[in-house]
């Protein structure tokens, strides 16, 4: 309690306040333009982070990570359309309840609902955190190995497209993670004779190009859309949930708070698959399953409350563990790793003001949001107003700006349009780039691990098996990949 | 659609041959273990054989006349706006290390928005130079943020 007091201390100054502000400001912003979402968003304005102190770059980073999962509602509920991935099952409800003339309800039940699994989940990473870092410091680099391979095998079971396609992926993204030196005698490997490569990819041409520069590519293929908006209410009160709509709202609310928060522990889980998972679950426990799709309160309230706390409870497992439970918080551990933080069991003795202070953050940028959300989404809504013939240099100029401030090395933008390329040809053809991203994360602590245990082991491959804990990692690891190679999965198009 | 899939699976697999190759020139052991050869070829070799069975896998779908009429380019309404963007990316990353960031995001700014399809020439002027002059002035001044100045001008 008194380190989480000591966070608060921490990000009460103005300087934290202001850039917290700013990040879930950015966030919702970037939630509401279809398209760019938080991983677009971290990847663009990472760089502009690097001169800011570690604290408060961390906050601001964060703070437009969650900040996006609230600005993708507004366009879900008024356009049917998506802002990012984990608000598509709200335009199923929230937008037939828009169109049943009860858009400001909508938006306050997915608000507050918003607001109290957030501040739910952030309670969660208060008190889970501490002891789950203890176990974890226990860990040796047979452990640690065995983990980030089970984490990738997660990822990629759970992935969109077929699994040999998400292996592919990992497989690309952590042959990525070796080009440059080795991690431990600093060998110089794969780079191809090209004098650029000498340090590696870096983590911000990479991303920027993959996902910045890649989805401007996917928009200019669409046609500017008919964009037809529903009006959000005028006037505060406008947004009020009707008695009967608050009731039907709490149950979905506590039950998409508790499972949202669960699944974000997981790898591979976060707000998407919170999100699905709750209007599944909803619609199974629903009297009236036939309303689903029709403009079900719980439809709205449940999914909405789960996609918050799963992105408070992917941050669990970045923080105390180092690994990253999706690409967007494969990103953030790169940002902290950047700014000479290193996430994992010892941030909370060695850093313990970057731990708490990101975690109070969280507790301040939900009521920021909330804040920010009702009363000012109809000014919101004007930003869909941007004609794409002046939305698309805008973030073509700013990919370009981060990745060159990144390292001032004018070969990392070309590395960035390169990539660019490269990610729009992969994600036409049903490969996901998120795993990309975390296998190129993880893959440098991975191998790390495995050749530290093997030294440790004298070169023996059965001391990934001598823990019951790297075991049951293995185990979960084989498993998911066995479950995943079933036949029916093979070659399996995108979803 | 499916030759777009076998262009990019062949892609992958060119990759994972390459370093796969290039994996072979460094030691896959040392006397702590494995080498630093080591992890890129077990990735590369893995990478390749995935590729390969994707590739199969492809080979074999049933033919959909709907989907695989889809070109690997772009064409249509959207190819221009496409290789508008394409261009100018390319050649705003080769004039910026020349010209400087301020001239070369003027001419980008000026001259991607006419490409999709703004006709106010004082629109177009005002975005180009606040896009490029204005940036600058922003990044450089206040955030503290490194723009190159251009070769031709230091």
């Amino acid at each position: 309690m008194e380190a989480l007091l000591g966070g608060f201390a921490t990000t009460l100054t103005p300087e934290n306040l202001f850039f917290c502000f700013v990040g879930v400001l950015l966030g919702t912003v970037v939630g509401i333009l279809p398209g760019l979402g938080p991983l677009t968003t971290i990847a663009i304005l990472l760089p502009i982070t690097f001169k800011m102190e570690v604290t408060s770059a961390i906050i601001m980073l964060s703070g437009i990570y969650y900040g996006v999962a609230y600005g993708g509602t507004v366009t879900s509920v008024l356009m049917r359309i998506p802002g990012e991935a984990s608000s598509v099952v709200t335009c199923l409800d929230g937008y037939e309840m828009a169109r049943k003339g009860r858009a400001g309800a909508a938006l306050g039940i997915a608000g507050i609902g918003s607001f109290v699994a957030g501040t739910v989940g952030v309670i969660g990473i208060s008190f889970l955190s501490p002891p789950l870092a203890e176990l974890v410091i226990k860990f040796g680099p047979a452990e640690y190995a065995m983990l980030m391979l089970a984490g990738l095998a997660m990822v990629t079971y759970m992935s969109s497209g077929s699994l040999p396609r998400a292996l592919l992926m990992a497989a690309f993204g952590l042959l990525l993670g070796t080009i440059g030196s080795d991690p431990l005698n600093m060998t110089p490997r794969l780079t191809f004779g090209i004098l650029a490569l000498g340090d590696g990819v870096n983590l911000v041409p990479l991303a920027i190009g993959l996902f910045g520069l890649s989805e401007v590519l996917f928009m200019a293929r669409q046609k500017p859309d008919d964009m037809k908006v529903l009006p959000p209410p005028s006037r505060l009160l406008g947004f009020m949930p009707s008695r009967e709509e608050a009731r039907r709202s709490v149950g979905p609310v506590a039950r998409g708070t508790v499972m949202g928060f669960l699944v974000g522990l997981l790898p591979g889980g976060g707000a998407v698959l919170a999100s699905f998972l709750s209007y599944g679950m909803e619609r199974k426990l629903s009297k009236n399953p036939e309303e689903f799709g029709k403009g079900a309160v719980e439809g709205l309230a449940g999914p909405e409350s789960a996609n918050n706390a799963g992105t408070a409870g992917a941050f669990v497992p970045l923080l105390c563990m180092g690994i990253p439970a999706n690409a967007v918080t494969a990103l953030l551990l790169g940002a902290f790793i950047i700014h000479g933080v290193t996430p994992g069991p010892t941030i909370l003795e060695r850093q313990p003001q970057v731990f708490w202070g990101v975690v109070a953050s969280m507790y301040i940028g939900n009521v920021m949001l909330l804040i920010l959300n009702l009363p000012l989404i109809g000014l919101f809504v004007r930003i869909l107003d941007i004609p794409r013939a002046y939305l698309t240099p805008m973030i073509l100029a700013v990919c370009l700006i981060g990745v060159y401030s990144s390292s001032g090395n004018p070969a990392d933008v070309v590395i960035a349009v390169i990539f660019g390329f490269v990610g729009y040809g992969l994600r036409r053809h049903g490969f996901d780039l998120g795993i990309v991203i975390l296998a190129y994360v993880l893959g440098p602590i991975f191998e790390r691990s495995v050749r530290q245990a093997l030294a440790i082991s004298d070169g023996d491959p059965t001391i990934f098996l001598h823990s019951t804990i790297s075991t049951g990692f293995a185990i979960v690891a084989a498993l998911l990949l066995i479950a995943g190679l079933w036949p029916r999965r093979l070659g399996r198009p995108t979803s | 659609m499916r030759q777009g899939r076998l262009i990019a699976t062949g892609a992958m697999l060119a990759f994972c041959l390459f370093a796969l190759w290039q994996s072979l020139l460094l030691s896959l052991t040392d006397r702590l273990g494995p080498g630093p050869g080591f992890f890129p070829f077990w990735l590369a070799l893995i990478g390749a054989a995935l590729a390969v069975a994707l590739l199969i896998v492809t080979l074999r779908e049933p033919r959909n006349p709907e989907t695989d009429a889809t070109p690997v380019l772009p064409r249509g309404p959207g190819a221009a706006r496409w290789f508008a963007i394409i261009g100018s990316l390319a050649a705003v990353t080769v004039a910026m290390e020349f010209i400087g960031f301020r001239l070369a995001m003027l001419v980008f700014n000026a001259g991607l928005v006419i490409a999709l399809g703004e006709r106010r020439w004082w629109l177009i002027a005002l975005f180009a130079v606040l896009g490029s002059f204005g940036v600058h002035y922003v990044f450089t001044t206040w955030l503290d943020v490194l723009l190159p100045d251009g070769r031709l001008w230091t």
